[in-house]
């Protein structure tokens, strides 16, 4: 089966056997020079992955896709960045979606991927800034494909082939990623936010359903997602009274 | 007008950067009178300003956001005069700092002044640093942003705490563009 093809994004594919980290890779190549845009880092083995500052992320070798793309996304204000996160999640969304008809995959605010109320992924973007544009970003994607056990510390993990039971050709799979994350980002480019924000909203995970939840002070209460704000926070309706809630400010208690 | 709007009120009046608001609704009456670091003269740190905020005493500086106290209940309370701004908290030598540039933060976020936790901090006072030198990061919503600075000098004072939240504008390093 032919790949779909690009019109720059992994035109430039840096492959690697392993690598600590694609991200710290694809950092220090923007420091040095300035690859185009659009250039896919992609390493086997990431035995260093990073996840959020302090946690890290765990991949078998040769089993998943671990990559960093660069791009130039000098038309979005730093305070708009939020939509550049949506248009990332969505792209790996709609990828994930076209192999698994028959579960529906939603994002978790704000960028994690799920299928079946369990994590198959995560993102995470690293801007340069200058001033109030963004002069650089490192988009980090971490996806389970064919790994087929977790360990203990991961139990609400799973992958692509836990979710069908097929076995996926990587390189195939790392070309259509590229196809579906460029759609979403042109659409950005061009502006089309609006398609975007109705979009991330339809496939936010939990959104407008009753859920329960945690406050960073321990107490727990319920309420329903009704939206997202412009810089990206969650907007949670309790019997009418809405809420917005940091990163830091809040957890979903029916998931890790 | 309840709460949340004289929140969203308040957010947008720093947004704006006014330095005097007043409001009348009905027996309602709230003004807001807010100091704010031009560019070209400094302050010295990102203080809320005690603003004179009437009737709604509880309700913090729009320099901050929330999680904010809970509020008085705005009452029609009588539009008392408004008081004479107050006296600065920060009696700064202004004339020392007046000089210095500013870098700010592009975003609302975390400040973190290192990569990482085991790593040294990007810059530290008395550090000279080139325009495109990386100064810190600004974390939102799991996107990181290295803050670029845009001017040349030496790092004069780090105002913000590494790990604590910053607003949209607030001035994260003073730096003597001579230096």
């Amino acid at each position: 089966m032919q790949n779909r093809n690009t019109l720059f994004l992994g035109k430039v594919l840096l492959q690697f056997s392993d690598l600590p980290s694609t991200n710290e890779y694809a950092t220090e190549l923007l420091a040095k020079s300035k690859p185009i845009e659009g250039t896919v880092i992609s390493a086997y083995y990431q035995f260093a992955g990073r996840g959020q500052i302090g946690s890290s992320w765990e991949s078998t070798p040769g089993e998943n896709l671990t990559i960093s793309i660069l791009l130039y996304p000098v038309f979005l204000e730093a305070t708009r960045q939020f939509q550049l996160n949506k248009a990332i999640a969505l792209g790996v969304r709609d990828f994930l979606a076209s192999y698994i008809p028959q579960a529906p995959v939603y994002v978790k605010w704000p960028n994690d991927l799920y299928i079946n109320s369990k994590k198959v992924g995560g993102i995470l973007i690293q801007n340069a800034l200058q001033k109030n544009t963004l002069q650089s970003s490192v988009v980090g994607i971490g996806l389970n494909i064919n790994q087929a056990t977790f360990s203990d510390a991961a139990p609400h993990a799973t992958s692509l082939f836990l979710e069908t039971g097929n076995v996926f050709d990587l390189s195939f799979l790392l070309h259509e990623l590229c196809y579906f994350l460029e759609v979403r980002y042109l659409a950005l480019k061009q502006g089309l936010d609006e398609g975007l924000d109705q979009d991330y909203l339809r496939y936010l995970y939990r959104f407008g359903q009753p859920s329960i939840f945690k406050r960073a002070s321990g107490e727990l209460f319920q309420g329903k997602i009704c939206g997202i704000s412009d810089i990206g926070r969650l907007l949670i309706d309790q019997e009418g009274f809405i809420e917005e809630f940091d990163l830091k400010e809040i957890s979903f208690m029916n998931i890790r | 007008m309840d709460f949340k709007e004289i929140q969203e009120l308040l957010r947008l009046i720093s947004k704006l950067e006014l330095t005097e608001f007043k409001l009348k609704e009905g027996e309602f009456e709230l003004s807001v009178r807010t100091k704010h670091f031009s560019s070209s003269k400094q302050g010295v740190a990102p203080v809320p300003v005690p603003a004179p905020v009437l009737p709604v005493a509880a309700v913090p500086a729009p320099s901050l956001v929330p999680p904010a106290p809970a509020p008085a209940e705005p009452g029609p309370a009588p539009a008392a005069p408004m008081p004479p701004a107050p006296k600065e908290a920060h009696e700064a030598p202004a004339s020392d700092e007046s000089q210095y540039l500013t870098i700010k933060s592009p975003i609302v976020g975390t400040f973190y002044r290192s990569p990482t936790p085991d790593k040294p901090a990007y810059v530290k006072v008395g550090d000279k640093i080139e325009a495109g030198a990386v100064v810190c990061i600004v974390e939102a919503m799991k996107l990181f942003n290295e803050i670029e600075s845009d001017i040349s000098g030496r790092i004069i004072k780090v105002l913000v705490d590494d790990a604590q939240p910053v607003e949209y504008d607030q001035v994260l390093y003073l730096v003597d563009p001579k230096g």
